[in-house]
């Protein structure tokens, strides 16, 4: 190891794991800092630029914790996961798996999906910009290509299903008010999308809405999803009325690309 | 690759977020904006929707904070390969980066950690520097970095350091007065023998930028008005060198948008009247 790779090696083990090997590196100088001070000004701001990147993408699971359980979680998982990607924006990507995996956390399983709710609203932000579908352009389908024709997300969807009152509980803390009981009796389904006026927004899905979507997601042209929709609804009629009328809303609200495609049979 | 000399384009201000929507609103009178480059490498949203805009109407520059030049870990093409794409559809009029290292294997910092001072990164710095540039086809202005220690190792000061490393790549530097004036109360030495030291043709564009005074140390927060001290270095060093391209770079605690306007005037009004390029008055 040359001694650049030495000196870059202890200065990232003192970051990273509080090796102070590095303090052999600094030079005594006159003045009020001693080494080890100037060694703990980078392992403090390295602490507090990653701890705050946590706080600003998980206000909601900061409110949920409490700081006291938010600096344990932010302490554990800096040194499960410390950062590998050049943009802070990845940094808190496995925080839903690191809440998962580890104790007290992983005993409440709606710490896992609230973390994951804000990650999507962070990924739906600043996804792809692809063109959205438009009514018109579902008069132009003929009659007889209908059940062929694929319907794609934009790429700024993200589906999530909770076990948990993850999402219910996120709004709570936004408007200032206590959130339900974590319980809840069946899965919730929700959407995350960005809006049309470039805002992230997000819907409650019904269970019918929900696999209409899963199944647009898996490549399944309009005829399969319909019957998908029919499982969830009292007759294959209704279940096309479903479908046409989660069109309807995901059109307005821009959940679709307009590069719609027809499968050849 | 041969570096060419910047013209001067004016007083610039970091465009940051909570900016966009004002500044679209308002038109101020900026010469130019500085984008975070990172803040791009992504599909679309916000950051390009109101870029795309601005772009139209002011001239962009680009500035890195996470190439991590100096570190000595392969260079991360796919790093370089976002700033490309970012590069191409920006279309800015320069790009820069920090002269430092940020991470290491698979670890990063995100903080600009500074170089020892010796032959050895020197020629190390050379060698990489000549990569990035051939691969991005441009030449890239470093920036020099606050510090707060010395390493035993450094063999030159920093300023020796930059001139050296000019002497050999011809690259520029974008010079924080901020960091300049941060480094010298953390290592007591006297800004002025930095900035003097510095080639004049090495310098290619100007930060000015507000710290946290701590008493026994200064930190380079970025988040408070420029002091009167990096003004008054400021002022010196504009009068003797002319027109360069300077900007105040703001990331976080952000002011209303005037506040950022009045120090970009005072800059204006520190500098002599020839330097002017927009008639703003
Ligand atoms: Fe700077």
């Amino acid at each position: 190891m040359t001694s650049l790779e030495q000196l870059q090696q202890d200065f990232v083990n003192m970051l990273n794991h509080g090796s102070m090997d590095f303090e052999n590196h600094i030079a005594a100088q006159e003045g009020a800092l001693a080494p080890t001070q100037r060694a703990e000004i980078y392992q403090n701001a390295y602490r507090i630029r990653l701890t705050k990147v946590l706080e600003q993408d998980h206000e909601m699971l900061g409110l949920y914790l409490g700081d006291e359980l938010f600096d344990e979680m932010v302490k554990g998982y800096l040194a499960r996961f410390p950062s590998s990607a050049p943009s802070l924006r990845e940094f808190g990507d496995r925080l839903p798996q690191f809440l998962s995996e580890h104790q007290p956390f992983s005993e409440h399983g709606i710490l896992k999906e609230i973390a994951l709710f804000e990650r999507l609203l962070l990924k739906a932000f600043d996804a792809g910009d692809s063109k959205t579908l438009q009514f018109a352009q579902l008069q132009s389908i003929e009659q007889a290509n209908w059940p062929n024709i694929q319907f794609q997300l934009h790429e700024s969807v993200y589906l999530l299903t909770c076990q948990f009152s993850a999402v219910e509980s996120w709004q709570a803390l936004k408007s200032d008010q206590s959130p339900p009981s974590p319980d809840i009796q069946s899965p919730h389904h929700w959407i995350i999308a960005r809006e049309p006026d470039k805002r992230t927004g997000f819907y409650a899905l019904s269970t019918c809405h929900y696999h209409c979507l899963t199944s647009m997601q898996n490549g399944l042209p309009f005829g399969f999803v319909c019957e998908a929709a029919a499982q969830y609804a009292e007759s294959e009629e209704q279940g096309t009325m479903q479908v046409m009328e989660l069109l309807q809303k995901g059109i307005e609200l821009g959940w679709f690309k307009s590069d719609i495609r027809v499968q050849q049979a | 690759m041969s570096n060419t000399s910047h013209p001067f384009v004016g007083f610039g201000l970091g465009l940051r977020t909570c900016y966009f929507e004002e500044i679209l609103a308002t038109q101020p009178k900026v010469d130019w904006f500085e984008i975070i480059s990172e803040n791009y490498f992504v599909d679309g949203g916000k950051p390009w929707h109101y870029l795309a805009q601005i772009k139209e109407q002011y001239p962009i520059v680009m500035h890195g904070v996470s190439m991590s030049i100096g570190s000595t870990s392969e260079i991360n093409f796919s790093y370089l390969d976002s700033l490309k794409k970012t590069i191409n559809r920006v279309d800015p009029l320069w790009i820069s980066d920090h002269l430092c290292f940020s991470s290491l294997g698979d670890f990063n910092s995100h903080d600009l950690l500074p170089m020892p001072y010796t032959e050895e990164a020197l020629s190390h710095l050379t060698e990489r520097l000549n990569i990035v540039q051939d691969y991005l086809q441009r030449p890239l202005i470093l920036e020099n970095v606050s510090s707060y220690l010395t390493y035993q190792a450094s063999q030159m000061s920093e300023w020796e350091f930059l001139s050296e490393l000019h002497n050999r790549t011809q690259c520029q530097f974008l010079l924080d007065i901020n960091n300049i004036y941060v480094s010298a109360r953390n290592h007591d030495f006297a800004p002025e023998t930095f900035l003097n030291a510095i080639p004049e043709k090495a310098i290619a564009q100007i930060h000015l930028a507000g710290h946290s005074d701590f008493g026994s140390h200064i930190i380079d927060t970025h988040d408070q008005p420029i002091c009167d001290h990096v003004w008054q270095l400021f002022k010196d060093f504009a009068k003797k060198r002319g027109p360069i391209n300077t900007m105040i770079e703001r990331d976080d605690n952000f002011p209303p948008f005037k506040e950022l306007m009045a120090e970009l005037d005072h800059a204006r009004s520190l500098v002599p009247k020839s330097w002017s390029i927009h008639d703003f008055t």
